[in-house]
């Protein structure tokens, strides 16, 4: 027994120095998040709760800059595609879940049920986007953020106008998980830790093909029209087209990060379709730098646990969007490359006090140019 | 010889002025023309109205493929780039955020019509990589290679603008005023590279300039376009004695 934990003990210390003496390797780094993000789903249920609305949030903002800082494209309606997977999803389990489960059983009915719903809202975007995007990308700039605007406000007003019944209004629709069983187990799918491993596959998931998507040609082609889309069509490259496209896939994602973030809230809310929710992912970007892979994923993040910690102090929770202001006006007055920007100018300039001149300037952090 | 290129009484109207007045030209593949005129003679707007950027008021442009003359007029301006028609721009206009190499490389993915390909990386394709190289041997572009181009020197801009234009590996290549803002020394360079791919190079180029010391040196022939109309056409010698050019260029032609 004891010879036993004497071993792990040095093995955990031996893996310390080593880490210390030879720095962090990718793969140690990689070993270390893994483990934190196992180790977190049993903290507080508060915080397990946080964490997985940072990483719908994270997603959400990640598909949101495939346009933006892939492509050059500010829009401004983005929860539209956001309300729609929520609200597709939710009206499976409302009205097609109890048909689901008589027919399946039970014991996995509900895991059925939320497989369609999922399928459902990513579906229900797919239809909405491909004509919201192919009279969007018509235009550019100021006006691009203007039409989807007007796209997601009036998504917003058609959803609390409840048409035929089937959005009920401004109350938005409720979202309740189920229990599955499982190999003679019991297992509640709105658990925090369930939902939080299950969102968590996903959202990694989806972080791998966003990846994937704008390291591939197609994502190439994006960065030289965000460049200069004359450039680009005179070379032959399609540029509406391949907006378009673009337009098409970045919903997609935000349809999964809405399913998710359904599930995760139990609601299915027409201001997910407001301005406002499009302004997140729009702020979160801004915040992490548009110009890094990463940069939505370390905005989301600062923006959940800024307005959390906002939050501890209930004289200042009223006014918390007067803190974003502020730090949204010092990120682009002295930030411009956002939050990842600013690690990696610290992290060169610990680099070079330290004398380790070789390796700075080496990786750019994923950095989209 | 075979016309790679010809306009029809190619017209374009901005509201009452007339920009470019009934041209009718043809482009053989074995000679260089240059286009020139004064400022305001339309020369530029001709490009325009050949890459589909503007549509002409009137009249047709056709362009070779395979041995047969398509007509291009109405085509959107990536259209007439996948038929073969490719330009530089005067003032540059290429993906500055990018490095050298990932330019050429977005206009070979649009050659090789890669561009919808979502799955492979970008940089994986060996033979895409290797036609990379040559290009960027053939405009000595190779130590630039992972340069960002915003870092770059005007004159390699300029060479960059080439780069990409030739990238698409086009049966005409426009260049416009490819010595714009360049000191003595870039000109020199970019002169020597356009005569050189003029040797290496299948594509037939057509360019507008001011430096007539360039114009007198690479030109088979010369189109002089005064006022969106063609002033005079022919080779070098004998449209630079031309009278009506020299007073055109004085600014004191008589209408």
């Amino acid at each position: 027994m004891s010879s036993d934990t004497e071993g792990i003990s040095d093995r955990v210390t031996a893996f310390g120095y080593q880490a210390v003496s030879e720095g962090w390797t990718r793969q140690r780094v990689s070993i270390l998040v893994a483990l934190g993000l196992v180790l977190l789903a049993f903290g507080p249920s508060f915080q397990v709760y946080l964490f997985t609305e940072f990483l719908i949030i994270a997603l959400f903002a990640l598909a949101f800059n495939l346009l933006y800082g892939y492509t050059g494209l500010l829009s401004f309606g983005h929860g539209l595609f956001f309300a729609g997977g929520s609200y597709g999803f939710a009206i499976v389990l409302r009205d097609l879940g109890p048909v689901i489960t008589d027919t399946v059983g039970s014991a996995l009915g509900p895991l059925i049920t939320i497989g369609v719903g999922a399928i459902v809202g990513v579906a229900l975007v797919l239809v909405i986007a491909i004509p919201v995007g192919w009279l969007s990308v018509r235009l550019e700039e100021i006006y691009f953020a203007l039409i989807t605007l007007a796209f997601g406000m009036l998504g917003f007003s058609v959803i609390i106008q409840n048409p035929a019944g089937i959005t009920n209004g401004t109350d938005g629709i409720l979202v309740l998980l189920g229990t599955i069983e499982l190999a003679g187990m019991e297992i509640r799918l709105g658990d925090r830790q369930v939902y939080y491993f299950f969102t968590l596959a996903i959202v990694a998931t989806s972080t791998y093909a966003i990846w994937r998507i704008v390291t591939s040609p197609f994502g190439v082609v994006c960065k030289a029209i965000r460049e200069s889309p004359d450039r680009a069509k005179a070379l032959g490259i399609d540029v509406t087209h391949h907006r378009w496209m673009t337009f098409i896939i970045s919903a997609i994602f935000v349809a999964v990060a809405g399913v998710l973030m359904a599930g995760l809230a139990n609601v299915a809310s027409p201001y997910q379709s407001h301005w406002s929710t499009s302004a997140i992912p729009v702020v979160a970007t801004v915040i992490g730098g548009a110009t890094f892979f990463a940069g939505p994923i370390a905005g989301a993040f600062v923006y959940l646990y800024v307005r959390w910690g906002i939050s501890r102090f209930p004289a200042l929770e009223a006014h918390w969007e007067l803190f974003f202001g502020a730090l949204l006006i010092a990120v682009v007055l002295y930030f411009k490359a956002g939050a990842v920007g600013g690690i990696l100018v610290l992290r060169d300039r610990l680099r070079k006090t330290m004398g380790n001149k070789t390796e700075t300037d080496s990786e750019t952090g994923g950095e989209n140019r | 010889m075979t016309t790679v290129l010809k306009t029809k009484e190619l017209q374009k109207q901005f509201g009452s002025l007339t920009a470019v007045d009934r041209v009718s030209l043809e482009f053989d593949d074995d000679e260089i023309t240059s286009i020139i005129g004064p400022n305001g003679a339309g020369k530029t707007t001709f490009y325009n109205l050949l890459t589909g950027v503007l549509q002409p008021t009137d009249g047709k442009i056709w362009l070779q493929k395979n041995g047969d003359l398509k007509d291009i007029t109405t085509l959107e301006p990536h259209e007439v780039a996948q038929a073969g028609l490719s330009r530089s721009y005067q003032i540059t206009n290429i993906f500055e955020g990018l490095t050298v190499r990932e330019n050429v490389r977005v206009a070979r993915i649009s050659h090789d019509n890669s561009r919808m390909d979502f799955r492979s990386r970008a940089d994986s394709d060996d033979e895409m990589e290797r036609d990379i190289d040559d290009i960027l041997a053939l405009t000595n572009l190779e130590e630039m290679a992972e340069v960002p181009c915003d870092e770059l020197s005007h004159g390699e801009k300029r060479t960059v603008e080439i780069a990409l234009a030739l990238s698409i590996e086009p049966n005409v290549f426009l260049l416009d005023e490819p010595t714009a803002g360049m000191n003595p020394t870039e000109t020199t360079k970019i002169v020597s590279l356009i005569q050189q791919l003029n040797r290496d190079v299948d594509s037939t180029f057509v360019v507008t300039e001011h430096n007539m010391d360039f114009v007198t040196d690479i030109s088979d022939r010369i189109v002089v376009l005064a006022e969106g109309a063609v002033l005079a056409d022919g080779v070098p010698e004998k449209v630079l004695n031309d009278e009506r050019v020299t007073k055109a260029y004085l600014g004191s032609e008589s209408t």
